[in-house]
């Protein structure tokens, strides 16, 4: 097939002809510490140990939210960083309706639409009853975050068909 | 196995949120990465980064003042930058498709999403040490190859599925 302009000018530099974070025995080195079930268990002890301060602070985002009163930037922020770290303090269902809320906030303000307001109400009550619920994988907590994402799915596609 | 590893590496963990730095470092520790620094923001990690050199860089996407694609585009582009070659390890909640080819077009080495496991972060690692990738300079990117699978029996010119657009037009 014909070309009508040139290929673009490109230049290749390979791996050797640049500085490696590790040097080849380093690196063999480092990668057999990657896999070690040592430095799997090293790993998880850490993530435990971070749990605690990481649940108090979701419950504080959760406050955040709850007061941000239609400040819509603070909303997202809050919700944003409980998306970022519920499920690595086990809070998987906080986590997984805040994904929901921020997606539909992302969505919508990316194309200038307004936020339904009772979406929002929902979407907040309902990570701040499941971020306090003392069992987070109650199936109540895991049909509502369904329930919300099935909502949420739902509107996105009513806007997107204008 | 013995000798260092990741012992004499330098660590830069650039997060606003302070648990998530705490986690960060307490993963990198894990792996035997002790020298390890912090800063709350692109324009602090760049300010940092002057004064250290760092052989890792873990990068949170959203942050204020700068954020972590412009952190990643001043190291991958400017002139002053400490290390235009630095692996890059994206981390982020904002997984959206535009927001990921975002990092991927700025030059990040790895994007990782939260909620981050430590299985995940040392996938990423893993993956820069064991598969480093070749660098692109074009008039348009500076970074690692965007592209994850070779054609090893291509040797054209042509890459790209808009290189051909002119010819299909006519």
């Amino acid at each position: 097939m014909p070309r009508s302009r040139k290929p673009p000018a490109v230049q290749f530099i390979a791996p050797d002809s640049y500085p490696q974070m590790l040097s080849k025995p380093r690196a063999a080195r480092a990668l057999h510490t990657l896999r070690t079930p040592e430095t799997a268990a090293k790993a998880q002890a850490a993530m435990e140990a971070a749990m605690p301060a990481m649940r108090a602070a979701i419950l504080q985002y959760v406050q955040e939210m709850e007061q941000a009163q239609g400040d819509t930037t603070k909303l997202f922020d809050a919700a944003h960083e409980i998306r970022g770290f519920a499920e690595t303090a086990g809070m998987i269902t906080t986590g997984r309706i805040a994904e929901v809320l921020c997606r539909y906030m992302d969505d919508l303000m990316r194309f200038n639409h307004p936020l339904d307001a009772t979406i929002v109400t929902l979407h907040v009550a309902a990570i701040a009853r499941a971020a306090r619920a003392e069992d987070d994988s109650v199936r109540t907590g895991q049909a509502v975050a369904s329930e919300l994402a099935a909502l949420v799915a739902k509107r996105l596609s009513e806007v997107e068909q204008g | 196995m013995s000798g260092p590893g990741f012992e004499n590496l330098k660590a830069l963990i650039v997060e606003d949120n302070g648990h998530m730095r705490a986690l960060l470092r307490a993963l990198l520790n894990s792996v035997g990465i002790k020298d390890i620094a912090e800063a709350g923001n692109g324009q602090t990690a760049i300010e940092t980064l002057r004064e250290r050199k760092s052989d890792l860089v873990l990068s949170d996407l959203a942050m204020k003042p700068m954020d972590g694609l412009e952190l990643t585009r001043y190291l991958r582009n400017h002139d002053h930058s400490p290390n235009p070659f630095v692996p890059i390890i994206m981390i982020s909640g904002h997984t959206e498709k535009y927001r990921v080819e975002a990092a991927r077009d700025a030059g990040v080495t790895e994007f990782l999403a939260k909620p981050i496991t430590a299985h995940n972060l040392f996938a990423r690692i893993a993956e820069i040490v064991e598969r480093p990738r070749a660098f692109v300079r074009c008039d348009s990117y500076f970074g690692p190859d965007r592209r994850r699978h070779q054609n090893d029996d291509y040797t054209g010119p042509w890459r790209r599925k808009d290189d051909y657009q002119d010819a299909e037009v006519r």
